[in-house]
């Protein structure tokens, strides 16, 4: 469902991503690994539209994405979380869920300015949904706190269920276990496959490599912002170059 | 109990409003306290725009007395070059002001914070420049222009206490429309871009075209009011739209609490009133304002409404534990 060939993106003479292609599968758990600086959020900053890359193609459900602006691709059906919390602070829980639903809703400023009785239906089914959906992470009898006022974990989760608000067919998580402890851990991985259970595909982006190891279908390995090697788990473990750029080695 | 005690708080409220300008006038013989509500609520009207922009898009405005200009001197001209009804030329120079604040929010939506300040300042200058010295005298420069109060049907609204009842229906309307839109889709993105410009856009809204949204709205809102204040005084000149008038307009906003209708009402009340008993320490206002806007920002940033909010809260919350 997503392709991307060739993309590289250069920021001065600084190359952040490198020739990389990949292939994201409907219905799969892709993983991006590598080590710290090897242009894994930058990676997903191009695909996102956050960076227009300087060369490749990026293409999701047959139409070409590189060059469109985020809120077109998060429109077109790829939804994203971030590594640094991105959450909407002062607003409560659930709205930030409803922010999620915002590209889906129909009523414009003239309908909201007057309270349309479209409008009102819109919003409260928005609203419901939106209640209903914080119930996926278990996050029901929060909703109606600030969001800023969420323990990390929960707060990772919240971001993972906004993004899953607008519906979305891919869903790219940039390291949503970090600073999670093991029992938050584990309920992500449950998470993740109930995601999948959703017909949401994913595109994970995590250190985590026990968690990785365990759900990716697929790997891509990431080194000085170019693809080191792919493959199943398995295979990723066995790539001595893989073990190489993780431990340091002698040439 | 709760919700019978709010409601009269509301009649409480309405009845007030509605006897205000009578006792005031008759009773009291306190002509000039009807002028100054009427200040007061096309003020509400000025600052609920500023509001819209900055307390909910959080995109700041240093030049808004611009659009109060735009709204005041759209109506004045076009009534005196047209003799359209006065409620047409105010509506008409608000929207003209919408579409001015639109042309320069198109631009402006990829500045932020600082820049933001000095590209608004720089408009409320070229604004300023433009009715000080008009171009074929238009504006009738520093002369100023004399005009006339609004009239609806052939009823001339022509005693302060009449032009009250006016100016505080358009307040209703326009609070009413402040609060649907800060709740609804519209005004979840504002808050969204506010809190998270790039979160926002992830999230599929275009932050683009609802910061051009805030800002027109905004615009029609002050320029209306300014409207209000052109036929309510019947004499503008360059003198009410300068510099200052922009920075009062914001320490209206951030000195009674930005993002709630409360604050506006509380901060509009608090500078008015400031205004009203230092009036003979005239030269002294900017002072007073940059005085209150140092202790709102330091001291209390959820403004004087917020401060207030928070001990009844607290207040709330330690007879809860206690009951």
């Amino acid at each position: 469902m997503l392709q991307v060939e060739h993309l590289t993106l250069k920021f001065g003479g600084l190359v952040a991503n490198n020739d990389v292609s990949m292939t994201v599968e409907q219905g799969k758990i892709t993983g991006l690994i590598g080590p710290n600086g090897a242009g894994k959020t930058t990676f997903f900053n191009s695909i996102s539209g956050v960076y227009r890359p300087t060369s490749g193609t990026v293409t999701f459900l047959g139409k070409r994405i590189d060059g469109l602006q985020p809120y077109q691709i998060n429109q077109l059906g790829m939804s994203r979380t971030y590594q640094v919390i991105n959450l909407f602070r002062k607003m409560s829980v659930v709205e930030n869920v409803m922010v999620g639903m915002h590209p889906h809703m129909k009523q414009g400023f003239f309908a909201s300015a007057f309270k349309t009785r479209a409008e009102r239906r819109e919003e409260r089914e928005c609203y419901e949904r939106a209640y209903e959906l914080l119930d996926f992470v278990n996050l029901k009898d929060r909703a109606f706190e600030e969001a800023g006022s969420l323990s990390y974990g929960q707060q990772r989760h919240l971001e993972i269920v906004r993004g899953l608000a607008s519906d979305p067919k891919l869903i790219l998580l940039d390291e949503p276990a970090a600073g999670m402890n093991s029992k938050e851990k584990e309920e992500l991985n449950a998470l993740l496959y109930r995601i999948i259970d959703r017909g949401v595909s994913i595109l994970i982006i995590e250190h985590d490599m026990k968690l990785m190891m365990g759900v990716a279908d697929y790997l891509y390995v990431l080194n000085y912002g170019k693809l080191l090697a792919q493959g199943t788990a398995a295979e990723v473990q066995a790539n001595p170059q893989v073990v190489k750029a993780y431990l340091g080695g002698d040439e | 109990m709760k919700t019978t005690t709010f409601k009269k708080q509301y009649i409480l409220t309405g009845l007030f409003l509605l006897v205000f300008p009578f006792a005031a006038d008759k009773v009291f013989n306190w002509n000039y306290g009807v002028l100054l509500a009427n200040f007061c609520i096309l003020y509400i009207i000025a600052v609920s725009g500023l509001d819209i922009l900055f307390g909910y898009s959080g995109q700041i405005s240093m030049g808004h007395a611009a659009f109060f200009c735009i709204g005041a001197y759209g109506s004045v001209l076009l009534h005196q070059h047209t003799g359209l009804p006065v409620i047409l030329t105010i509506c008409t120079g608000a929207v003209l002001a919408t579409l001015v604040g639109a042309l320069l929010a198109y631009p402006a939506s990829k500045l932020v914070f600082h820049f933001l300040s000095l590209a608004t300042i720089a408009f409320g200058q070229v604004v300023y420049q433009l009715v000080a010295q008009s171009p074929g005298n238009i504006t009738g420069n520093f002369t100023g222009k004399f005009t006339d109060t609004i009239s609806l049907f052939g009823w001339k609204l022509n005693s302060y206490t009449k032009y009250y009842f006016f100016s505080i229906v358009c307040l209703g309307i326009f609070l009413f429309i402040k609060i649907n839109l800060v709740n609804s889709r519209v005004g979840r993105a504002f808050i969204a871009i506010r809190e998270n410009s790039h979160a926002a856009n992830g999230m599929g809204i275009n932050v683009r075209k609802y910061k051009v949204i805030a800002f027109a709205t905004s615009a029609f809102y002050t320029a209306f009011a300014g409207g209000l204040y052109a036929h309510l005084v019947r004499f503008i000149s360059p003198d009410t739209f300068t510099q200052k008038q922009s920075v009062m307009f914001l320490t209206m906003l951030l000195f009674g609490g930005s993002a709630s209708v409360g604050g506006t009402i509380t901060g509009v009340f608090t500078v008015q009133f400031l205004n009203e008993i230092l009036r003979s320490a005239e030269r002294y206002q900017l002072l007073i304002y940059g005085i209150l806007l140092l202790t709102v920002i330091l001291a209390f940033p959820g403004g004087l409404y917020g401060l207030v909010r928070q001990i009844l809260k607290k207040k709330g919350g330690k007879s809860d534990a206690a009951g």
